[in-house]
């Protein structure tokens, strides 16, 4: 039995031009709460977000085109939560416009329903079965969830641009694009440096051409990228280390191995 | 797509030959082709299928070396192409106006840069490699990488492609420093227009050096590898040009004299110089030390009679060949630079760069040692700031660093009668070959 709160501390985003992202419990807060109490830890992710929305309303305090963030649960355990959840978002001041507590079972319909255009999690199940439902789905780095950072960085894998969520519907695909042109819009509203957001290509397999392909759909896509990597093959460990994504959009999601 | 488009379309190449064995390099001259009609060539972004090269193309190991396995060389976009227009829209207009005209710009492809032939010999070591050695991953590997934004990205991978050329892997940090990613490709050889990413490069243990672009560049051998190296504060350490900036040219003689025995310490280049004798023992191995497609020289102000005797005693200590070692005793090094022409000399004095560059030599500076304290103070524009760093022209340097320099051999005669003329020193197993 899924169940939505409206949170009445936050302004509700403007239902057309937002970006509806659902972010779940784990990537939200940290998975113990602080010394007893009901409070949670909060995770860095979504203080950045929130700062690309601040950054957006300080260029146009009129801007519509923000990201209206939806905190998710997707088990039982974390439903049950839901008063300490509640709190805990309080007590930090987060922007979450709403909350679905839902479990294993229907936390994707509940994506669907609430028109999420992106998932984000930690857990690579999750962000599985959401795309083979036609929900774009993005992992959230665990590593870099915990470094601080000035800048959403965004990184985009060849494979998603080229084949994007493979097996998944013509709806999803169109989708998937509409919210990677979101996101193109969002990023041509900075300049190029002192931005929030921040894009990054890496091809891992083929070489220069394939990586001239990707850079031409996210261009057609609207999405400037501002770095690019193509690794001709070379282990994509050591350059993620460096390049500390937050959020990896691929289809797939065995990246984060090293 | 015939060979006759290709030949069409680059506007460089006088006759294409493409033998079965070569890496795809075009036979033609790369000197003073600067202008380029944009409206003869028509490019397009789909990859141009290279007869010859492509056919031995095979997914997996021998199309990628791993980088901990092959020789990486990384560049940077501003020693490979040249780029001095957009630089001056950087410099005059700022980074948005910058990027807004690369992709204005983005068919058009650059014209080569200083490293463009070193590149392009390095490619036909490789050939070479791939025929002896057709399973082995200990190849070069040439990767870009640059501070520009993935923005300019296609106008790059245009102009790769357009100049035939096979580099697969590149690195666009959108404004953050390469450095990391140079430690992360096993980087062998890091190539900039940029002398502080070049230091810092230095200080991480990498071999680096700052490449300049000369007024012209003299014709190269397009069949073999030719690099060139100083000797103190590049191959050696600085210790004993410390003594001589010190202490004098006596001094640094005593010195030398006295320490025969020791072996000099190690300079930033010594690692780059072993990895080139590991590929040419790979010639010699299958018997063909007499064409081997790889050539090292020293060229050194030492001479050859006293102060060059420690440098050859810890060559061989460390085991490393060096085929041809040129003692000048003094004299200036852009004639015998001129006679070499190696595809790449590195010294660390910008006054034997500037000189080897007047005579057309691509002459890479690396900035390291004690030499350095003089440069610098020479250094003549201020007030650069992280993102417009460009080069300023070499030749800014000239005038004033002429006062460091050493004493020209005439004047050495009186004293030191055996140095009026360089010594040139061959080791055996070399022949002297000029051209």
């Amino acid at each position: 039995m899924v169940s939505t709160v409206t949170n009445s501390d936050v302004k509700q985003k403007d239902v057309d031009q937002a970006v509806v992202v659902a972010v779940t419990f784990a990537a939200v807060f940290g998975p113990e709460a602080e010394d007893g109490s009901t409070v949670y830890r909060l995770g860095a992710a979504l203080p950045l977000l929130q700062r690309v929305n601040e950054r957006l309303l300080e260029k146009n305090s009129a801007e519509h085109q923000l990201f209206d963030v939806i905190l998710i649960t997707t088990d039982s355990w974390q439903q049950q939560q839901s008063s300490s959840i509640i709190n805990s978002t309080r007590h930090h001041g987060l922007e979450i416009s709403r909350f679905c507590f839902s479990t294993e079972d229907n936390y994707v319909e509940s994506l669907m329903q609430n028109n999420v255009q992106l998932f984000f999690t930690t857990d690579g199940n999750e962000a599985l079965q959401a795309t083979h439902q036609g929900v774009p789905s993005a992992m959230l780095d665990k590593n870099s969830v915990s470094c601080p950072s000035e800048q959403l960085r965004v990184l985009f894998c060849e494979n998603a641009i080229i084949q994007p969520n493979m097996g998944s519907t013509e709806a999803s695909k169109k989708s998937a694009q509409n919210f990677l042109a979101h996101l193109g819009q969002m990023r041509q509203k900075f300049g190029v440096s002192d931005s929030p957001l921040c894009f990054t290509l890496v091809t891992s397999h083929g070489g220069k051409d394939s990586c001239c392909c990707a850079l031409k759909s996210l261009r057609s896509l609207g999405v400037s990228v501002d770095e690019a990597y193509c690794l001709g093959g070379a282990p994509r460990g050591p350059i993620l280390s460096l390049l500390r994504p937050h959020f990896l959009l691929s289809d797939g999601f065995s990246l984060l191995e090293g | 797509m015939s060979l006759d488009a290709v030949q069409v379309m680059s506007g460089q190449v006088k006759e294409l030959k493409v033998s079965p064995s070569s890496n795809g390099d075009a036979r033609g001259s790369w000197e003073g082709k600067e202008e380029f009609d944009p409206n003869q060539l028509e490019l397009t972004t789909k990859p141009k299928p290279v007869t010859g090269r492509r056919a031995r193309k095979v997914e997996g190991a021998v199309f990628f070396p791993k980088p901990e396995n092959a020789v990486t060389v990384a560049v940077s976009s501003r020693v490979l192409f040249r780029t001095e227009r957009e630089q001056k829209v950087f410099e005059q207009k700022g980074v948005e106006e910058y990027l807004r005209y690369q992709i204005e710009h983005e068919n058009e492809p650059f014209a080569p840069g200083p490293a463009f032939p070193f590149v392009k010999a390095l490619e036909v070591v490789n050939a070479r490699l791939r025929e002896l050695y057709p399973e082995s991953e200990e190849l070069f590997d040439i990767v870009l990488v640059t501070y520009n934004h993935a923005h300019v990205g296609i106008r790059l991978i245009n102009t790769i492609n357009h100049h035939n050329l096979f580099i697969e892997r590149f690195c666009m940090t959108g404004g953050s420093s390469p450095i990391g990613y140079l430690k992360a490709w096993h980087t062998n050889l890091y190539l900039s227009a940029d002398a502080e990413k070049v230091r810092e490069a230095l200080a991480e243990g990498i071999a680096a050096a700052t490449m300049f672009m000369p007024e012209k560049l003299t014709e190269v051998s397009e069949s073999q590898l030719r690099v060139a190296f100083d000797g103190d504060a590049v191959l050696f350490s600085d210790e004993s040009e410390c003594i001589f900036k010190t202490h004098g040219l006596d001094k640094f003689f005593e010195h030398e004299k006295e320490n025969e025995d020791r072996l000099l310490d190690h300079g930033p280049l010594k690692g780059f110089l072993e990895v080139l004798g590991k590929l040419q023992k790979k010639f010699y191995a299958k018997g063909q030390r007499l064409d081997c497609p790889i050539r090292t020289y020293l060229v050194t102000a030492r001479s050859a009679a006293s102060s060059g005797i420690r440098a050859l005693k810890t060559l061989r200590a460390w085991g490393l060949e060096i085929d041809e070692a040129l003692f000048l005793a003094g004299a200036p090094k852009g004639p015998m630079l001129e006679k070499i022409r190696p595809h790449i000399y590195f010294d660390d004095q910008m006054f034997h760069v500037e000189g080897a560059a007047e005579m057309g030599t691509a002459a890479a500076h690396v900035p390291y040692g004690i030499a350095q304290k003089y440069n610098s103070q020479q250094k003549m524009s201020s007030g650069k700031t992280e993102n417009s760093s460009f080069m300023t022209s070499p030749l800014t340097y000239r005038s004033s660093s002429r006062q460091i320099r050493y004493r020209p051999a005439g004047k050495l005669c009186s004293a030191y009668p055996e140095f009026t003329e360089p010594h040139m020193f061959s080791l055996p197993g070399a022949s002297i070959n000029r051209q």
